[in-house]
């Protein structure tokens, strides 16, 4: 067809023509008014902040030794009202101790409504959990301290298009902090879930939130139920007695089939659990486990290269234009470390998960626990590492991440 | 730094890359390549942008990446393949995609599985629509002309005018010593890329005697590029359609945050230097000329030469300081022009193999409809869209999850402005709204039932892109390519619609218009005009 047409340069020039003045046209009419910010990015935000400056309005003593502390917007700082959350999600708050900045993650003990319609976030700290930040927590913290945090994040939360309509939660110890937030969330709400906490404590004393927890049933009772589940009761216990266990899980919520577990809890019950959790035969789908922070005792895991156990290693660190040399012990993460010498990438979740603190590994060896190695094929192909889930196991040295902030 | 002092980024550089997304990256390498040494400065903690991966339980999900074009294989190399590779040093494990794609129309029950290769895939259409064959092979003859033509202005001078392209053609044409065989056949390329050069998509293809069954067949690309064929430029179209069913389509084995990690270790191989978590607020501008730029913590870089992976709607908008260096005229220019669409994804990690669940292809356009116009219209609104672009990850990547699983990805588009007035706290009962219809659209389309496979599940949404690429409104795509603002007109116009000296743009709003491909070049050029401004 194509060949019958005879070149025209004038015509076509003219035809190539027009479109430069009709867009010379468009943009003479169209208005001189910069565009300075967007909706999205807006939201985003809001979502999403990098930082919330946040101050304690309220410290409530909880059972076992637990303080709740309400935090609510620092609103002379810039915070003007809490970023919406999901229930199940955790904060990670940024303290300063003694000049050295640490980070730590804490599940929200308080609803999604409670942020949204009252303003504030529960957080709840047990002394006996001990931690750097804990300590200093119950030290220092009353009603006023200023407390910097991230935007909610973690993905320990119900999803109505993967989980299944009856929930059933294993909560360990301080483990109960999200399931509170989720009880909470799902009598506020109406949701239509159907939901089964299983609560293993190792003394009657141990149980937090044993009021909520009651009322939350008495308020949803065709929804919720809450089984308080003691490893050494005394004399006047009178509710199910010993670990969570296949057997008692199984006599307390009924058939597992067609259900979605959802774990939290000291380290040691989710391997426990597991063992436990095999005899239900289970589709992956079906068990959730909130990440648990670093591990407590790397050298214990069976891939770990036994002749790195107890060593100090020396961590040559880039971060931006300068380079520091740092100690850096084989059984605490390279972000314990950087943290140790001042150095604090950005962190949230201590846990491998997030990748906030993301980091190259330019030279040495470091041991990664295969079980939360959270990077991606690429990031890994590439020497990329998170300090907060890895452990020196030779001198390294590395480039992390400026802090943002 | 024991004493708790910030550290930082230092001193002044040649050249500034802001955004470390695919425009660039590829900037960053053409600069480095070349004995440059760019900073690259990025928001985020990843480089790649929209060019990223994350993890779920047991699954890694592409963020973005569909298919990428002018890869070709080890022995054709497309024109990115050739400057990652030939240029850049840059080693990527590409794998094919198997089929163009499947189209599968709702209202009208067509469903057809379309393959590579022009012949092949006339064949399927003239299997689908009897008597398509003679006017698709005459529209495909039509697009390669136009094509060809496109691709010799990449090799004209700096500042093209009509008349240089014009004579460039004529010369191109005489000599005849030029790959380019279908353009060598006759001075007619010439012509018809002249003729259409100011045509819609429609208004060519609409002539061709297509019989229109197969014109549904033909157009579900469109997407890829989110106007309408009513008011998209054909010369973009045929160079894109030509570019796919000609030479295929490929991704990064590792998603394509393996192409991202990739160009980013060579451009520090190279003596290139890439901070993360390190935002540029301000470009710097004196005199209309960059002198440096200000980071989020404060710190001033200084420079003569800035490359800006973002939209010259945030550059003029928000980044130039002071404000009053943004010229009237730069304002005048990005808003005259329409902002493309914003993404919406759901990502799927399902407990089921591929066969199992009966998703057997890797690419699926599933609209209720081919009537651009309606499915562009869905987009306005806060609801299921007509249309998803739909990608199953292991039927090009059979290990790319566990035995057993699968990765599905469900993409849409939504306009600028529609998701503005969403509110923090309906935010995640929307997101799960629209992925559930989406779910449902899928599913209802083929006959599957991946709802009760679901693992794991993520939701990408504008505020999602906005996020983590700061892409503006949450954007995917750069300005639509209406005939008055596609690839030609903007070239003819680069050397007007210059404003800062020392400043350039790459990325999805640059010149060749969005996608991974055109964003990479995009890169290159800019580095290119970059490193001539900085030698003059």
């Amino acid at each position: 067809m194509s060949d019958l047409i005879k070149f025209d340069g004038l015509k076509d020039m003219a035809a190539l023509l027009e479109l430069l003045p009709e867009r010379k046209k468009r943009m003479k009419q169209a208005s001189a008014e910069p565009q300075t910010g967007d909706a999205m990015a807006a939201l985003a935000r809001a979502l999403h902040p990098e930082l919330q400056r946040l101050v304690i309005a309220d410290v409530r003593q909880e059972a076992a030794g637990a303080r709740v502390f309400r935090l609510v917007p620092d609103k002379e700082s810039g915070t003007a009202a809490p970023a919406v959350f999901r229930a199940g999600q955790y904060l990670s708050l940024k303290i300063d101790i003694s000049g050295v900045r640490v980070a730590r993650p804490y599940s929200i003990s308080s609803s999604p409504a409670d942020a949204v319609d009252s303003g504030f976030y529960e957080i709840t700290i047990r002394k006996k959990d001990g931690g750097f930040l804990s300590e200093h927590a119950w030290k220092e913290w009353r009603v006023g301290t200023k407390i910097e945090a991230s935007g909610p994040a973690g993905f320990f939360c119900v999803e109505p298009l993967r989980d299944a309509r009856h929930i059933v939660g294993l909560a360990g110890g301080s483990g109960i902090t999200p399931f509170r937030s989720m009880l909470k969330d799902i009598v506020e709400t109406g949701a239509d879930v159907k939901f089964t906490l299983l609560y293993g404590v190792n003394r009657p004393d141990e149980i937090m939130f044993k009021s909520d927890l009651e009322s939350f049933v008495a308020q949803a009772p065709d929804r919720i139920s809450v089984h308080f589940v003691c490893c050494e009761p005394d004399a006047a216990w009178c509710g199910p007695t010993g670990f969570l266990t296949a057997d008692s899980i199984r006599k307390l919520a009924g058939d597992p089939a067609g259900k979605s577990f959802f774990i939290c809890g000291p380290q040691a019950m989710y391997s426990f659990l597991e063992t436990e959790l095999k005899q239900f035969d289970l589709p992956n789908k079906r068990i959730r486990r909130e990440v648990f922070g670093e591990t407590a005792d790397v050298a214990a895991h069976p891939d770990y290269p036994a002749d790195a156990a107890g060593k100090s290693f020396s961590m040559t660190v880039h971060c931006g234009s300068e380079t520091t040399v740092i100690p850096a012990k084989s059984d605490e993460s390279a972000l314990v470390a950087l943290e140790r010498a001042g150095i604090a990438p950005p962190s949230e979740c201590r846990s491998g998960e997030c990748g906030f603190c993301a980091s190259i590994l330019l030279n040495g060896k470091v041991f990664v626990i295969p079980e939360t190695d959270r990077r991606r094929l690429a990031a890994k192909k590439f020497g990329v590492f998170h300090p907060c889930s890895s452990y020196p196991v030779s001198d390294i040295e590395v480039k992390v991440p400026l802090d943002k902030s | 730094m024991a004493d708790g002092k910030k550290a930082k980024i230092g001193g002044a550089c040649d050249v500034v890359v802001i955004g470390a997304g695919n425009g660039g990256l590829a900037a960053a390498l053409a600069l480095a390549v070349r004995g440059a040494k760019p900073l690259v400065l990025e928001q985020h903690n990843a480089p790649g942008g929209f060019a990223t991966s994350f993890v779920r339980g047991r699954f890694e999900f592409e963020a973005a990446l569909h298919e990428l074009s002018s890869i070709g294989p080890e022995n054709n190399k497309g024109g990115v393949r050739r400057f990652l590779e030939d240029e850049g040093g840059v080693e990527i494990d590409w794998v094919p995609i198997p089929e163009a794609y499947r189209v599968i129309l709702t209202d009208s029950g067509m469903d057809a599985r379309l393959p590579f290769g022009e012949a092949p895939f006339i064949d399927a259409i003239e299997e689908k629509v009897p008597g398509s064959r003679e006017p698709l092979t005459r529209y495909f003859a039509l697009c390669r002309e136009v094509s060809g033509a496109l691709g010799l202005l990449a090799k004209t001078a700096a500042n093209p005018s009509p008349k240089r392209i014009i004579k460039d053609l004529k010369k191109f044409v005489s000599e005849s010593a030029d790959p380019f065989e279908d353009a060598r056949r006759n001075a007619s390329n010439v012509v018809t890329f002249l003729r259409t050069l100011p045509k819609t998509v429609d208004e060519v293809t609409l002539k061709m005697g297509i019989p229109p069954k197969a014109v549904d067949l033909l157009y579900p690309y469109w997407c890829y590029l989110g106007i309408p064929m009513s008011r998209m430029n054909f010369t973009i179209w045929a160079a894109m359609l030509v570019d796919y069913i000609d030479y295929g389509a490929w991704i990064p084995r590792l998603r394509s945050q393996e192409m991202s990690y990739a160009i980013e270790a060579r451009v520090r191989e190279l003596g290139g230097r890439v901070e993360y978590n390190t935002r540029v607020d301000r470009v710097l501008v004196e005199r209309g000329r960059v002198k440096g730029v200000v980071t989020a913590s404060g710190e001033t870089i200084k420079t003569s030469a800035v490359i800006a992976n973002t939209s010259p709607t945030q550059l003029y908008g928000s980044l130039v300081s002071p404000a009053s260096e943004a010229p009237a005229a730069a304002l005048r220019n990005v808003n005259s022009r329409k902002l493309g669409g914003a993404g919406f994804v759901v990502y799927l990690g399902l407990d089921a193999s591929p066969v199992e669940l009966g998703v057997n292809d890797y690419g699926y356009f599933i609209s209720k409809t081919m009537d651009t116009d309606a499915v562009y219209g869905s987009m306005e609104k806060l609801d299921l869209v007509d249309m998803q672009a739909t990608i199953c990850l292991n039927n090009a990547i059979p290990d790319c999850s566990p035995p057993g699983t699968t990765i599905i990805s469900m993409t849409t588009l939504y306009k600028p402005g529609v998701w503005d007035a969403v509110k923090p706290k309906e935010y995640a009962a929307l997101k799960n709204r629209l992925a559930d219809a989406m779910i449902t659209q899928f599913d209802d389309a083929l006959g599957t039932d991946i709802r009760s496979r679901v693992e794991e599940i993520e939701v990408a949404t504008p505020a999602t892109f906005a996020r983590y690429a700061r892409s503006f409104n949450g954007g995917i795509y750069g300005y639509e390519l209406d005939p008055w603002d596609s690839i030609i007109p903007r070239i003819l116009s680069e050397k007007d619609e210059s404003y800062i000296k020392g400043l350039e743009v790459a990325g999805g709003f640059a010149t060749m218009g969005h996608g991974f491909s055109s964003s990479l070049i995009s890169g290159r050029s800019a580095a290119l005009k970059t490193l001539a401004g900085l030698g003059g």
